[in-house]
């Protein structure tokens, strides 16, 4: 692939992809850029990331993290801050203080066999809705736009094709647009653009490729990792059309996410590790072999 | 250099909330161009809505009668007829609107302020509208769930099983329905919704004596907060503009399956606007309407409107709406709770007590290609205020010979020749076009070198500009990309 020499850790890509779709926003759509709100979600972020893995190694070995564990951190804050940025609005900064830090320090304190359980930018989404009242999302700011649609698509594949879960995308789109389109097209009766209508929502497809995919707090084996994505969307799905909740595949995402420890224990899988590719990991495996197997 | 009533200005725009300033308004645009524009006041909180429809009928009453799609059957109580003039008042209140400032002569004092009114003009409005002709017939099919009559009005709330029948049973009623109604009707029975229809008692009106049809009002329990459009696009050819008044306690509402976005606002532009402020306003909502791709919901004004909070404006271009006019809208939680009633009884909306009421004004310009969807909607905790304002600045008057005047001279050319550099890429118009507007006599200008008419050949027109979206977007992946690479070879990632 083009661009596979170019990172082995697939999250600078995402990183990347997100930046373009806060700029397609604000350039293109016309947003009001929120600086503060912005630079509030990457301070927080990233101080609460510091701060937690800090607290993490003193209790832990009473040491402090070394530069490569914060290095290797630091992009999922990134990641988070840059989710909340794109989804989550409010008037008030201290809310979006809030919703940063729950997003990060969920990462720390809710965890089950070595993995966290929710993915931190929903959980803070949905923690600030929630708890404040005072934040909104915005499922109409995206528009249903050829551009996004396409942009989104692709770019959204590459992402997940590098990190190997765009099963978890495909599943879940394709449960939740099919489960629309018997819904709208078949069984109601609308014409095919009242369909792509719904389903052409940058948010719609921003959560199918950015933020289900989160290979950390999805299910690791393949076959319990469709089945759950499928359930998140036909939720989702009931939610959105009998009960008229908006934004509801982060809601349904959220509250599913205590399933996949579950899952994780009666389907078995390796947990996922961003850096796969990187030769020292795949080095220390070996010499670890090496060394254990002659001393039998 | 004095430029006193700018720096006002600047303050206000950047604390619309602290500082409020009525006053120095001139004229609102009616924002509404097209012959077929609705308006629709929608109050919503908790599941509870009101929509309240305005109507122009223009004809003969007998041709009059509206079908509407709604959630439940309605009861008796849940309609009302509602006093025509409230939908006046909160257009000309919350219309974009256009305001004045005058310069101060650096080589004086103080001149006196003065400020003007023109009023704008009503706008004009037809709804959903089918023909009748005959009386009621009963089919199998088409089930009659309640009949009444309400102030000047017959309506029916049917419920249908298919949509030919409906469709049968309304044209033999005599309510025309158009070819293609019936892709609409369908998916609204299998959806489970009803029919509100309604036509004039030709008894009733004439008690009334008067020559309009008066806004109907009607009030449901249902999660789902939308209003239909499809069912009157049915049988309109092109655009149709809706205005949409909201009432809530919370903050703006948002449309959830169309994009919002801000109508552009607080922009400079040059004196001569004030003639014509209405088709000044009509171009610029087409040119950003077409700019935006259409199926969008433009913003055009927001704020918090609580019969407690003062400060309703900035500047008022009308009177506020009062707490009865708000009551009229359907604003149900601002009247005095009748105890008698039980009919709400259990409504599960909690009833906080809370006598806030925020006002967004939304504008759709729709057709059948851009929203094949009804418009949905959602309640937002937003409480930001907003309004669609231009500002005109006059020069200052008298003799501007000394040193600080001739700077002043200086300031104002480049001044207006931004404004009209402005003019051109709001309206999208060909700067050249706004020749006649710039030359006609304007008392004000004694200065012939800062005449807009002088300056207008020196500006470029930039009609045409923004759609850089693609050029935009490429060198942003470029720029982050090249980014990333240099990083990556510098072995920083």
């Amino acid at each position: 692939m083009f661009f596979a020499p170019l990172f082995k850790d697939a999250r600078y890509f995402q990183i990347i992809f997100q930046c373009e779709f806060l700029a397609y926003g604000i350039l293109s759509l016309g947003w009001n850029a929120e600086w503060g709100l912005y630079l509030t979600y990457l301070a927080v972020s990233i101080a609460t990331q510091l701060v937690a893995e800090t607290m993490l190694s003193r209790v832990k070995n009473n040491t402090y993290p070394t530069a490569n564990k914060i290095k290797n951190g630091l992009p999922s804050a990134i990641i988070s801050s840059l989710g909340l940025c794109l989804l989550l609005k409010t008037n008030d900064l201290s809310i979006a203080a809030l919703a940063a830090f729950i997003s990060i320090a969920s990462k720390y304190i809710i965890r089950i066999n070595g993995k966290h359980i929710f993915n931190p930018s929903a959980l803070g989404i949905v923690a600030a809705v929630l708890l404040t009242g005072n934040a909104w999302i915005s499922p109409g700011q995206w528009g249903s736009g050829a551009v996004i649609l396409f942009s989104v698509l692709c770019l959204g594949f590459i992402i997940t094709t590098k990190v190997q879960k765009s099963d978890t995308s495909i599943a879940f789109l394709g449960t939740f647009g099919g489960l629309l389109f018997i819904r709208q097209v078949m069984f109601l009766g609308w014409s095919i653009d009242f369909f792509v209508q719904s389903i052409s929502t940058g948010s719609l497809l921003l959560f199918s490729f950015f933020m289900i995919t989160d290979p950390k707090t999805t299910p690791n084996h393949a076959a319990a990792r469709i089945v759950w994505a499928m359930l998140v969307a036909a939720i989702s799905f009931y939610l959105t059309t009998f009960k008229f909740i908006n934004a509801a595949p982060i809601w349904v995402l959220v509250a599913m996410q205590p399933l996949v420890p579950l899952l994780d224990k009666f389907f078995k899988a390796n947990n996922f590790s961003w850096i796969k590719y990187n030769r020292h990991y795949v080095s220390r495996k070996k010499t670890y072999k090496a060394v254990v197997i002659p001393k039998q | 250099m004095k430029k006193k009533l700018i720096i006002i200005g600047a303050a206000i725009i950047a604390a619309p909330l602290i500082m409020s300033f009525c006053g120095f308004y001139v004229s609102k645009a009616d924002g509404t161009l097209k012959n077929k524009t609705s308006q629709v006041i929608l109050v919503r909180d908790g599941n509870k809505t009101v929509i309240t429809m305005y109507n122009d009928f223009k004809g003969d009453t007998k041709d009059f009668a509206m079908v509407v799609p709604v959630p439940v059957v309605l009861k008796k109580d849940d309609i009302k007829v509602v006093d025509q003039s409230i939908f006046q008042r909160l257009n000309d209140y919350s219309a974009p609107r256009l305001v004045e400032y005058w310069d101060q002569n650096p080589c004086y004092g103080n001149e006196a302020l003065m400020d003007k009114a023109l009023s704008g003009k009503v706008a004009g409005v037809q709804l959903n509208e089918v023909v009748v002709s005959s009386a009621y017939k009963k089919k199998e099919t088409v089930k009659i769930e309640a009949k009444y009559l309400v102030g000047e009005y017959d309506i029916l709330i049917l419920s249908a099983k298919e949509s030919s029948g409906l469709k049968d049973w309304l044209n033999e009623n005599g309510y025309k329905i158009p070819a293609n109604a019936e892709e609409v009707l369908e998916p609204y029975i299998k959806s489970n919704l009803k029919f509100f229809v309604v036509k004039v008692n030709e008894k009733e009106k004439q008690k009334l004596n008067n020559n309009f049809l008066r806004p109907i009002q009607i009030n449901f329990n249902s999660p789902k907060f939308m209003l239909p459009i499809r069912l009157g696009m049915a049988n309109a050819d092109g655009d149709q503009d809706l205005i949409v008044y909201a009432f809530t306690r919370k903050g703006r509402i948002e449309c959830t399956n169309y994009r919002n976005a801000d109508m552009a606002t607080d922009k400079n532009v040059p004196l001569f606007i004030q003639k014509n402020f209405n088709s000044f306003y009509g171009n610029l909502f087409n040119h950003q309407w077409n700019n935006e791709d259409k199926a969008v919901a433009f913003l055009e004004y927001a704020w918090d409107v609580s019969p407690q909070n003062y400060y309703h404006c900035d500047p008022c271009i009308a009177t506020a709406p009062s707490e009865q006019d708000l009551i009229q809208s359907g604003v149900w939680w601002l009247g005095n709770k009748d105890w008698s009633d039980y009919s709400d009884v259990d409504n599960q909306e909690e009833d906080n007590g809370s006598k806030n009421v925020h006002f967004t004004r939304l504008h759709f310009r729709y057709n059948r290609r851009s929203f094949p969807q009804d418009l949905q909607f959602q309640v937002t905790p937003n409480t930001a205020t907003f309004q669609a304002r231009y500002i005109i600045t006059h020069p200052a008057t008298g003799d501007l010979s000394c040193d600080a005047g001739k700077k002043y001279l200086q300031e104002l050319k480049q001044r207006r020749k931004k404004e009209l550099a402005t003019l051109s890429a709001l309206t999208g118009t060909n700067i050249n076009n706004w020749q006649d507007d710039a030359t006609a006599k304007n008392d004000e200008e004694t200065n012939p070198e800062v005449q807009y008419a002088t300056l207008l050949p020196q500006v470029k027109s930039d009609s045409g500009q923004q759609k850089n979206l693609p050029a935009g977007m490429i060198i942003i992946s470029a720029v982050l990309l090249g980014g990333a690479g240099l990083m990556r070879w510098k072995g920083i990632v």
